[in-house]
């Protein structure tokens, strides 16, 4: 759809010229986020400086019946920020400050464009940190991880975002400001903040966030095992669980994995390995100490070909590169790929990993796996060369087959990364029509004309533009009057 | 449709079948929810019965309160309408308890006593520890949002409910959330759910994120000159590397419930990891105390029970106190302040979780007026700040004389309202106990 005139006229007055991004090269920039299947570019981009300036733009969608889709650094892997019914787009670069940092309580206050990882820069030295850690977390905004509500390799031990958010400042759909939540917990009444983070911008805008600041743990550790299979790895994984262990992060890589880092950045891991596991510890000397050379032990006993403690910080840090850089390192092997974010109970890991290689070999593509063990979730990259007549297809072929393998076990579409429109067609997967319903009805609520982020995390019904219908139960005939 | 009395028992009857359903006048007058009688005791005995029994009452327009154990019916505004009880005391099945993945299923009337059994066979918690836990159903634990000292490291039950599955207002079961630790996939329905009482959904089957049980916990108490005293050593503790799992600051009225010697005030801290962890804290938590000014000792085992028992409220009444972390310490104060001034006398036992600032204070009888006076004046000191008090526990004169909820801004009660008339239009499930007369 194209706007009128007058309403880039009237977006111009709200942010002012140089907050408004009209011209079709510039709106190519915000076509897609790092989905780059899903492309659709904005009919304007507005680059608003503050939260009245949002509220106005709010105000100005909704009288013209204009979608609204926010942005943040657009670092999302789910086509969450790209303007699928064109529109306006929001991006909230410009309101990146740190409103207030309050020690005492140990919280701070941000807008929703600061990049995650300046708040922890900005409060490291006091001995602080802000926990979230999406591997984009040197890009990544703290708004886009609030709507998307980001985990990432430390959320096994600390949780995802909606654990460390205490408050929000929104513009709703409804074009109405209002403060959720704060500083102070325990508020009376429906937890409208807790179901807000992750909505994925379907509720509205957020313009401020309160977050939890954590102390720095004492001492932290990282140790490295190799195994000759996945199976070995897994069932590592599950003794360090049994044994009472919650590491800060537990990771895995598998043997295609493992060569692409390798061969890219060289993070010393050990060549002809099947499957690396990287354990995180962190917390009292003591703890971490006593916990690392159990878990040292148990991969031992579980056959591990090697395993080694990283002796300082840098050896650590070169170790997390890999890991965090994976996602890159494939570019070696394939010019691109499909990255999946499915979850199963961590028990069917060994099950489901036998199933992601037979999916591979059914449909002639490699997967290179890269995931957070520790709670069950998956990045298989299934790698394609989209000039290849059929590959594609294949891809996406195996990528569904792996969904629904995934689910089978019990298990979820997706841990960390959302819905956005890439996963919207997947939810009849897990939920049924109730569920789904539910959820739609929600969506009204907050936005009640339905123009925030639309298409994005609820699939549109086949049947009716009503909604789900919800299943009632069958009520025995009796004496009705 | 409009349903006569007899008829809907009759329809009652046909859904659960007669042996569970009671409409005799002792089991409706012991049903009462405030004194509000009920038109029906029903007993369901399965997630089909439930969901039948609401449908029936969303047509014939009957309010439905849910009950678990019973030990929380006190919360919340007295009711306007009780024509259905629903106690889910039956539905006490564990449905599926998967110890690699850390995660169970329950029915909603399993009680936390029951749970922690079955999972202390593995070492495994539901880190829930409000006062009287083990009778309470876990159902009832998460539509109360109650909470207990373990908060402090594991957080709430809206950091442990992974998924629910729950009756909508007009009977259709529903699920939200996900059976696996980690899940973005739709919205976080069930942190919907927590704390609100079954307004939006009746809880019928619950699935939990669970914690390894740590190897070994102590608990020490630090005893602190006063109030200010107390706030210097939780300031310190908590800007330290120490990671306790639980931090309660209690004052001299808790002491004396616990036949401890008196003080002013006092944070009993547990630690809980690997034993060497645990002796090498709590070596520094000596020091974090002696360098503000405090005494910290090893405690006996009992401690914890004996200061859960401290805020049972029979007869009395008992309140939540949700302020700063950095103004506990001055909040307690003016609790004690307050009840001096207002109820003197009366000997509040203040006690609660320091590391998130929500404290617990139980008052013996206390009459409506002084009660309301109060409440309003602890309002007006947290209020400021973000704070806020509500009644947990009180005769329902209290709760008549004072919201037990107190003001939600208007921002956020436009929101609830909305959520309530589009999940509840017709007001079956528990109308009028929750904000607002939600």
């Amino acid at each position: 759809m194209a706007l009128t005139r007058s309403v880039l006229d009237a977006l111009e007055r709200i942010v002012g010229p140089d907050g408004v991004v009209s011209t079709p090269e510039g709106r190519l920039v915000y076509e897609c986020d790092m989905h780059t299947f899903y492309k659709g570019a904005p009919d304007v981009v507005a680059l608003p400086g503050s939260t009245e300036q949002v509220e106005a733009i709010v105000r100005l969608c909704r009288r013209e019946r204009v979608p609204i889709v926010p942005r943040g650094s657009g670092t999302g892997l789910i086509g969450g920020a790209m303007a699928a019914a064109g529109g306006v787009m929001v991006g909230m670069n410009r309101m990146d400050r740190i409103l207030e940092v309050d020690l005492p309580n140990r919280c701070a206050t941000v807008e929703p464009g600061l990049i995650n990882l300046w708040l922890t820069k900005a409060v490291q030295d006091r001995g602080y940190f802000f926990a979230p850690d999406p591997s984009s977390q040197m890009v990544s905004s703290i708004g886009g991880n609030v709507s998307t509500n980001a985990g990432g390799p430390h959320c096994l031990k600390y949780g995802i975002t909606v654990n460390h958010v205490l408050g929000l400042e929104v513009v709703t759909g409804a074009g109405e400001r209002v403060q959720l939540g704060g500083t102070v917990v325990d508020r009376p009444g429906y937890d409208v903040l807790g179901v807000t983070v992750g909505a994925e911008g379907t509720f509205g805008l957020v313009t401020a966030i309160t977050v939890r600041l954590l102390h720095v743990p004492e001492a932290v550790k990282t140790v490295l095992a190799s195994f000759t299979s996945i199976e070995r790895a897994s069932e590592a994984v599950s003794g360090i669980i049994a044994a009472g262990i919650i590491p800060a992060a537990l990771e895995m890589l598998d043997e295609l994995m493992i060569q692409a880092i390798e061969a890219g950045i060289g993070a010393g891991y050990p060549k002809g390995a099947a499957a690396v596991l990287l354990i995180e510890l962190d917390g009292p000397t003591a703890e971490v100490d006593s916990q690392a050379e159990r878990a040292a032990a148990i991969c031992r006993e579980r056959g591990a070909l090697d395993v080694r403690v990283a002796r300082d910080d840098a050896e650590r840090a070169l170790l997390w590169k890999g890991r965090k850089e994976a996602a890159g390192a494939v570019g070696r092997l394939a010019p691109t790929y499909l990255l999946q974010d499915a979850v199963v109970p961590r028990s069917k890991l060994p099950a489901i990993m036998r199933e992601v290689l037979a999916i591979g070999e059914r449909h002639r593509v490699q997967i290179a796996n890269v995931f957070h063990a520790g709670d069950g979730n998956l990045h298989p990259l299934i790698l394609y060369d989209d000039r290849r007549p059929g590959e594609l297809e294949r891809a996406k072929a195996a990528n569904e087959e792996l969904l629904r393998a995934c689910i089978a076990m019990g298990g979820t579409v997706t841990g960390e990364h959302g819905v956005g429109i890439d996963k919207a067609k997947n939810l009849p997967l897990q939920y049924g029509e109730a569920d789904l319903n539910f959820m739609y009805r929600l969506r009204g609520v907050f936005d009640p004309d339905r123009l925030m982020n639309p298409g994005k995390l609820l699939p549109s019904h086949p049947a009716c533009s009503e909604g789900f219908r919800p299943a009632r139960p069958h009520l025995p005939e009796g004496a009705w009057i | 449709m409009v349903v006569a009395g007899r008829a809907v028992g009759g329809v009652l009857a046909a859904i659960v079948g007669r042996e569970r359903l009671r409409e005799d006048d002792a089991a409706r007058a012991g049903a009462a929810v405030d004194g509000v009688v009920p038109r029906f005791v029903v007993r369901p005995g399965s997630l089909e019965q439930v969901s039948g029994v609401v449908a029936l009452a969303h047509d014939a327009g009957l309010a439905v309160v849910p009950r678990g154990s019973g030990s929380s019916l006190e919360l919340g505004r007295p009711p306007v309408r009780v024509d259905v009880v629903l106690d889910l005391g039956d539905l006490d099945q564990v449905l599926e308890w998967s110890p690699d993945d850390l995660t169970v299923s329950v029915q909603a009337g399993v009680t936390a006593g029951a749970l922690a059994r079955r999972l202390a066979t593995r070492r495994q918690l539901l880190p829930v520890d409000p006062p009287g836990a083990a009778t309470r159903t876990l159902g009832g634990l998460v539509a109360t949002g109650a909470s207990g000292p373990s908060r402090a490291r594991y957080g709430t039950l809206r950091d442990l409910l992974l998924g629910v599955r729950f009756v909508q207002a007009d009977g259709a079961v529903t699920w939200g959330g996900a059976k696996v630790v980690k899940s973005v996939s739709g919205y976080d329905v069930p942190k919907l759910m927590v704390g609100a009482l079954g307004t939006l959904g009746l809880l019928v089957e619950l699935t939990f994120r669970l914690h390894p049980m740590p190897e070994s916990e102590a608990t020490w108490l630090v005893r602190c000159r006063d109030a200010a005293g107390a706030q210097r050593f939780v300031d310190a503790l908590l800007g330290s590397v120490i990671q306790p799992t639980r931090v309660e600051l209690l004052n001299s009225a808790v002491l004396d419930a616990c036949a401890l010697p008196a003080g002013a005030a006092a944070v009993a801290v547990a630690i809980g990891t690997v034993e060497a962890a645990v002796r090498a804290q709590g070596e520094a938590l000596v020091r974090v105390a002696r360098g503000t000014g405090a005494e910290a000792a090893p405690e006996t085992r009992g401690f914890w029970e004996a200061y859960a028992r401290a805020f049972e409220t029979a007869g009395g009444a008992r309140l939540r106190v949700a302020t700063l972390v950095s103004a506990v310490g001055a909040t307690l104060l003016e609790v004690e302040r307050a009840v001096g001034d207002l109820a003197p006398g009366n000997e509040p036992r203040v006690g609660g979780c320091a590391a998130v600032g929500t404290l617990h204070v139980a008052l013996a009888g206390i009459g409506p007026a002084p009660a309301q006076a109060l409440v309003e004046r602890l309002r007006g000191f947290v209020a400021p700040r973000g704070g806020s008090v509500v009644v947990e526990a009180g005769p329902r004169a209290l709760r008549e004389a004072v919201d037990p909820w107190g003001p939600v801004a208007p921002g956020p009660f436009a929101l609830m309202r909305k959520l309530k008339d589009e999940f509840d239009p017709g007001r079956v499930l528990n109308p009028g106990r929750f904000v607002g007369g939600l």
